[in-house]
């Protein structure tokens, strides 16, 4: 007994409270290195883990007002080290680490916060290339979003200039770094969203280290962009840094002057491209024509058009003017717009950009306003003038008469017979008809005056009876 | 075809490409008469449209400032507002 009476007996819960007093005046600020493991964010905000090496482990705890700054979400697996304090849990006398911060080793905790939310808005298909929208060929008017007072705008603004971009720039105002940025950037893309004359968005930023340019990681950046309507533009920082912005915007741009570029280039190009169509329009019409008139060349060349030589020669001439006009108004058409545009482009050298350019214009739909009428009304004549000739000629054609079933029918010299009387009972007479020819021999002859009828009949046993032949004669 | 053309008319690449289209509708080649005259004169029409766009020349630099009601007015904007020297 006395063995006992000299020593201290604890209870239970005096011996807790001596550890836990121990442990937590001993471990106040420490740090820890270790794997986490049974990760759990619980519904009350608050984070429990273990955290391990290859011979131990120590429970931990983040609670809410410590874990709602960390950057990065904690998993399982993931080497961190932790600042906190030891701390005893009386009920069930576990002790475990209380940690107010965080950091993973290795990446830095901005690094990781990064690849974690890249990694999720990639799954959820934010980065897919299918619905990225191109740039307008012709944007008008553009939104930027960034600092008023930083060097991305003033970058823009000196290529934008240089460029002779004909845009209508809006800027929004927006914090590009610190607390709240986000929220501004993303307000900026949504507030060009009401608009509907905005075509194209830039985000611009100058470069910066990661945190500088952290506000363009956040989702709430992320979120706007992708759920924007006009296409965005993403230029932040230098060329080698990339943000979240940079892979869910439709383009990227390594540099905000790269942007300006983008929205400026297009438009001496498309000039250009317009000004070739406008020629290979007046060319393609020109050999439209110019295959007409050649197939009624070939026509006019068909042997059986020798019945009326004259009277082609003088349609193929007719047709000949008709083309030439035409051939010449499109022609025209071409060489005086150029050449409108031409006198204007030296003008433009001196005078007033946007007076010239309200005067070309002016000269240009007059111009062409007089030469589309013109045109009109000289091809629509030309027109009915060349169809009216090939009417007629395809009406002359003797082809066409024979395919109605009639023949030709001529002596054995080739002189085309008009008159019965001609030949004689047993000569021979060549019949032509529209396909193939027939030799026959005159078996009577009768009747001078009048539709002359002649009854012939082949050598063979074959009778062939002709009538009507005169009718043949040309009209 | 005029309201083909007014569709077609609507913006600057829709027009482009039906020009396009007109183009080498007209270089392919078996058109009757009438309908090579009808291409060519849309063709103008378009190509008219595509220039007075090329040319619709508005440069203005503006930035957003929030009034006192709230609301966001553009107010003229140089870069020399930009703090640059």
């Amino acid at each position: 007994m006395d063995l006992f009476a000299e020593r201290k007996i604890y209870t239970v819960s005096e011996l807790t409270a001596e550890i836990k007093r121990t442990l937590e005046d001993r471990y106040r600020e420490i740090w820890v290195q270790g794997e986490i493991s049974n990760f759990k964010h619980h519904s009350s905000g608050h984070m429990y883990f273990t955290l391990k090496d290859d011979q131990a482990q120590v429970k931990a705890a983040c609670f809410r007002n410590s874990n709602r700054y960390l950057k990065f979400q904690p998993e399982d697996g993931l080497e961190v080290l932790i600042r906190g304090r030891i701390s005893l849990y009386e009920p069930r006398g576990d002790y475990q680490i209380l940690a107010d911060y965080m950091m993973p080793v290795g990446l830095g905790s901005l690094q990781l916060a990064f690849e974690q939310l890249k990694e999720k808005l990639r799954r959820e298909g934010l980065f897919d290339a299918v619905r990225k929208r191109s740039l307008p060929l012709l944007p008008r008017k553009i939104g930027i979003v960034t600092s008023p007072t930083g060097a991305a705008i003033c970058d823009m603004l000196r290529i934008l200039k240089r460029r002779n971009a004909s845009l209508h720039v809006l800027i929004y105002p927006a914090k590009v770094q610190g607390p709240g940025a986000a929220e501004e950037i993303a307000a900026g893309v949504r507030y060009f969203n009401t608009r509907n004359d905005v075509d194209v968005v830039i985000l611009g930023r100058g470069g910066g280290s990661m945190e500088d340019l952290w506000a363009f990681n956040e989702e709430i950046v992320a979120r706007v962009i992708f759920k924007s309507r006009i296409p965005v533009i993403s230029a932040v920082g230098h060329e080698v840094d990339f943000t979240i912005a940079d892979f869910v915007a439709d383009l990227r741009a390594p540099t905000p002057s790269a942007a300006a570029e983008m929205v400026s280039g297009a438009r001496e190009d498309l000039r250009a491209t317009v000004q070739s169509l406008r020629g290979r329009l007046a060319q393609a019409m020109r050999l439209q024509i110019e295959k007409r008139r050649s197939s009624l060349e070939r026509l006019s060349r068909n042997r059986a058009f020798e019945v009326a030589p004259n009277k082609v020669r003088e349609l193929q001439q007719r047709f000949d003017e008709a083309t030439l006009r035409m051939t010449q108004a499109a022609m025209r058409f071409v060489t005086r717009v150029r050449h409108g545009e031409r006198v204007l482009q030296t003008r433009l050298a001196r005078v007033d950009l946007n007076q010239v350019i309200a005067r070309k214009s002016n000269v240009l739909a007059r111009l062409e306003q007089s030469l589309a009428s013109d045109m009109r009304a000289r091809l629509k004549a030309e027109r009915s003038r060349l169809e009216l000739a090939v009417g007629r000629m395809d009406a002359l054609s003797p082809l066409a008469i024979l395919e109605r079933g009639y023949a030709i029918c001529r002596d054995p010299q080739g002189t085309i017979l008009k008159d019965a009387t001609a030949v004689s009972r047993g000569e021979k007479v060549d019949v032509r008809l529209t396909r193939g020819t027939i030799g026959c021999l005159v078996e009577s002859v009768e009747d001078t005056s009048g539709p002359s009828v002649a009854s012939v009949s082949a050598p063979s046993e074959n009778e062939v009876s002709l009538q009507g032949a005169d009718r043949l004669a040309r009209d | 075809m005029e309201t083909n053309t007014e569709m077609k008319l609507k913006d600057f690449e829709s027009a482009l490409k039906s020009l396009e289209e007109i183009v080498s509708q007209l270089e392919g080649g078996d058109l009757a008469l009438d309908r090579a005259l009808e291409l060519f004169e849309e063709g103008v029409k378009i190509s008219r449209f595509c220039n007075a766009k090329l040319e619709e020349a508005e440069r203005k630099v503006e930035m957003l400032t929030r009034g006192g009601d709230g609301r966001l007015t553009e107010t003229p904007f140089t870069a020399e507002d930009a703090g640059e020297a």
